[in-house]
C-alpha cells in the first residue's frame, strides 16, 4: 500500500490505469499508485480524486481489487467533464478513504436487499461485491437495480453475468423504458420493488440512488413493512476536505464525510432534512 | 506578580522579536487588527478589540497547500514547506482566546489534525490583555468568558495606569517573561477590575430550544432583512469554514484553500445543481444553529464568544443576542 502524506489535504499522486465505458455519461476509472493501491476503503468509503489542473471531488469506491481502487463517475460538470476526456495512464491526484462505510459487520447473517437507480449503484456496488467475497458472511443478496433506459444501465456485466451467477443472489433490473432491444421489465424503481414485495422479515435495505428515487422507494419500502433501522441509504454532499473541517457538509451537527456517507433512515430522520 | 511599565513595553517586544513575528493591535487604514509589530517605540494596546480578530494567523484567509506540475499523462505533487516560523501574540482578549480553543476542537480533534493549523498554533505564544474597557456590542460574560483573565493564554496581562501587569501562566509563557530581564519588576499591586459588558443574554437553555426548532417560521422572519454579504462570518472569530481552489498557469500551479461562508449561494450547490440551501432563510438559520446548537452537539461548547463584531459590523443589524432572546420566547 502507498504510504500517505502526513497532511490529510495534500493529496497522493496515482495513475488511470483502465476506463470502462458504462454508459454514455459514466466511465469507471480503476486508479493505482507507483507503489499500489492508494488505500484499502471499507466498503461505502469515500475517495476525494482530482485531475490537479482541474479541480478535486468526492467519489464514491464502487469497488476495489488487490491493486487498484475503481470509481464510477458520473458527467455532470467541469471536473467530470474532464475526468471523461482523460486517457488511460493519465496521472490523478487521490486521498482518503473518508467517511464511515457500511456497516458490514452489523449486515452478518441478514438478507440483504439492494436498490440502486442509475449511478446510485456505485456505492452500493462496493457492498455487493464485498458481500459476494465474504459470501459465508451474509444472507441471501437481492439486488434491485433501474435506469433511464438500457442505455444507461451502469455495470451491465455484473448486473446481466456475475452476480445473477453467485450462490443465493437473485438480480432483477428494470428500465424507465425500454426500446426495440429490451426483453426486461420496464417501470420506475419504486413501483417495480412493490411489485417483487421482498419480505422485510430478517432483511435490511441499502438503497441508493437519485433523490427523487429515494424518497418514492423509502415510501414503497415502508409499505412493504420495513422499518426505519432497515434501511440504509448513502448520501452525496458537496465536499471539500473530507476531514471535517470545512464546514460545508453538515446535516446538524453531524458531517456527511466524517460521520457519513452511510446512515439508516432512522438516523436520517434525526437529522435536519438538509440533504 | 510582575510589571513593566509603559515606555518599556517595546524593549520586551524587541527581545521577543529576536525568536519570532511579534503581533500586536495597530491602526491599519483606520481599524485595528492584528499585524506584525513594526518597532515603533510609542506602542499602546488601548483601545478595545481589533475589528478582526487574531484567527488568521492560525487560520490564513488563503493559504497554499501544495504545488502541482502536470505534463501530458504525468503529474507530480510538491507539499509546501510547513509553517515553522514563531509567533508571539500580544494583546489578545478572552473573547478571541476562547476561539483559539473552539478552533483547537475543529482543527485538532475528531480524527483528523489540519497541519497547516497545528503548526502555526503550536508555534504561537498567546499574550492576553485584560479588558477595561468595552464596547457597547461586547457580551463575553453571558458565554462564561471572564474580560478579565483569558483561558488557554501562556502570559496573562493587565493594564495599569503607568505599565502592565504581567503574570506567566504556563512554562512557555514563564520563558518569555525570562526574556525581559531587568524590564520586568516584582510588585504587590493588584489587577484592576475587569469590565464587565453592559449587553447580558441568557443562554441557558437555548442549544435545547433550537433543537425542536428547524422548521419554524421564525427563520423566515429573522432572514428577511439579511443581505447574505457574509461580514459576520468573515469577522467571527470562531467562523472557519474553507474552499479549496486551484490556480493554474500553464503545466503548473498550486491549490490553495481560503475562507468560505456559509452564507453564500453558492456554499452548499452541488456539481449537479442541486442545493441543500436555497435560500437566505436556510443559510442563515444554518449560521445560527451551528454557533448554538449544532457546535454545542458536537463538541460541548457554543461557537460564539461573545466578542460582538458581527452584531457590531452587520449593515442590517442581525444580532445574535437578540435572535438568542427571540428564540427562547418563540413558541413551539
Amino acid at each position: 500500500m502507498a504510504e500517505a502524506p502526513v497532511n490529510p489535504l495534500v493529496p497522493m499522486t496515482g495513475r488511470i490505469i483502465k476506463i470502462v465505458e458504462e454508459t454514455p455519461d459514466v466511465k469507471t476509472f480503476h486508479v493505482t499508485t507507483e507503489q499500489g493501491k492508494p488505500f484499502t476503503p471499507l466498503p461505502g468509503q469515500l475517495a476525494m480524486l482530482s485531475l490537479l489542473d482541474v479541480g478535486e471531488a468526492m467519489f464514491s469506491i464502487t469497488s476495489q481489487g488487490p491493486e487498484h481502487l475503481e470509481l464510477a463517475i458520473k458527467r455532470v460538470g467541469m471536473l467530470t467533464d474532464a475526468l471523461h476526456e482523460a486517457e488511460e495512464g493519465q496521472m490523478v491526484g487521490i486521498r482518503g478513504p473518508y467517511g464511515n462505510g457500511f456497516p458490514v459487520e452489523d449486515l452478518k447473517g441478514k438478507d440483504i436487499l439492494f436498490i440502486g437507480g442509475g449511478i446510485g449503484l456505485a456505492p452500493v456496488r462496493s457492498l455487493i461485491n464485498y458481500c459476494i467475497e465474504h459470501r459465508e458472511d451474509y444472507g441471501h443478496l437481492w439486488i434491485i437495480y433501474g435506469a433511464r433506459s438500457p442505455a444507461d444501465l451502469c455495470f451491465k456485466d455484473d448486473l446481466f453475468n456475475n452476480w445473477p451467477r453467485v450462490e443465493n443472489c437473485r438480480v432483477d433490473v428494470t428500465v424507465d423504458k425500454g426500446d426495440a432491444t429490451w426483453q426486461g421489465h420496464e417501470g420506475f424503481v419504486p413501483a417495480f420493488v412493490e411489485e417483487l414485495k421482498p419480505d422485510p422479515a430478517g432483511k435490511v435495505a441499502v438503497t441508493c440512488g437519485p433523490p427523487i428515487m429515494i424518497k418514492f422507494v423509502l415510501q414503497s419500502l415502508e409499505k412493504l413493512g420495513y422499518k426505519d433501522d432497515q434501511i440504509i441509504t448513502t448520501l452525496e454532499m458537496r465536499m471539500k476536505c473530507g476531514i471535517g473541517k470545512c464546514g460545508r457538509c453538515n446535516l446538524g451537527s453531524k458531517y456527511v464525510c466524517l460521520d457519513g456517507p452511510v446512515f439508516t433512515l432512522a438516523q436520517l430522520k434525526q437529522l435536519p432534512n438538509e440533504y | 506578580m510582575l510589571k513593566i511599565a509603559k515606555d518599556k513595553l517595546p524593549e520586551l517586544l524587541k527581545a521577543w522579536a529576536i525568536n519570532a513575528a511579534v503581533f500586536v493591535p495597530q491602526e491599519k487604514g483606520g481599524t485595528r487588527v492584528f499585524q506584525p509589530w513594526d518597532g515603533q517605540p510609542s506602542l499602546t494596546l488601548d483601545g478595545g478589540n481589533t475589528l478582526e480578530p487574531p484567527k488568521d494567523l492560525f487560520f490564513p484567509r488563503t493559504e497554499t497547500m501544495y504545488r502541482y506540475e502536470v505534463q501530458g499523462k504525468e503529474a507530480g505533487v510538491t507539499e509546501i514547506p510547513t509553517f515553522d516560523g514563531k509567533m508571539v501574540l500580544v494583546g489578545v482578549r478572552s473573547c478571541d482566546a476562547r476561539s483559539f480553543l473552539i478552533m483547537d476542537d475543529v482543527f485538532l480533534t475528531k480524527g483528523y489534525v489540519d497541519e497547516f493549523y497545528r503548526r502555526r498554533r503550536e508555534n504561537t505564544r498567546v499574550v492576553a490583555l485584560a479588558c477595561t474597557q468595552n464596547a457597547p456590542t461586547c457580551f463575553c460574560t453571558s458565554f462564561g468568558i471572564d474580560p478579565g483573565r483569558a483561558e488557554g493564554v501562556d502570559v496573562q496581562m493587565w493594564p495599569v495606569a503607568d505599565g502592565y501587569l504581567l503574570e506567566p501562566i504556563t512554562a512557555a509563557g514563564r520563558e518569555l517573561l525570562d526574556q525581559a530581564g531587568e524590564l520586568l519588576t516584582a510588585t504587590d499591586t493588584a489587577p484592576p477590575p475587569a469590565a464587565v459588558p453592559g449587553l447580558v443574554v441568557d443562554v441557558t437553555g437555548v442549544t435545547e430550544k433550537l433543537q425542536g426548532m428547524f422548521e419554524h417560521p421564525y427563520w423566515t422572519a429573522v432572514s428577511r432583512k439579511c443581505l447574505g454579504c457574509g461580514a459576520c462570518t468573515y469577522l467571527c472569530p470562531t467562523c472557519h469554514c474553507f474552499d479549496i481552489q486551484g490556480e493554474n498557469r500553464g503545466n503548473s500551479g498550486y491549490k490553495f484553500r481560503c475562507w468560505d461562508s456559509c452564507m453564500f449561494s453558492e456554499y452548499t450547490r452541488m456539481a449537479g445543481g442541486h442545493n441543500p440551501r436555497p435560500s437566505k432563510k436556510e443559510r442563515l438559520r444554518n449560521r445560527f444553529l451551528h454557533k448554538l446548537q449544532y457546535f454545542p452537539e458536537r463538541y460541548g461548547k457554543f461557537a460564539c464568544v461573545g466578542c460582538g463584531r458581527c452584531l457590531d459590523r452587520c449593515p442590517v443589524n442581525v444580532d445574535i443576542t437578540r435572535v438568542i432572546r427571540e428564540v427562547k420566547e418563540v413558541a413551539l
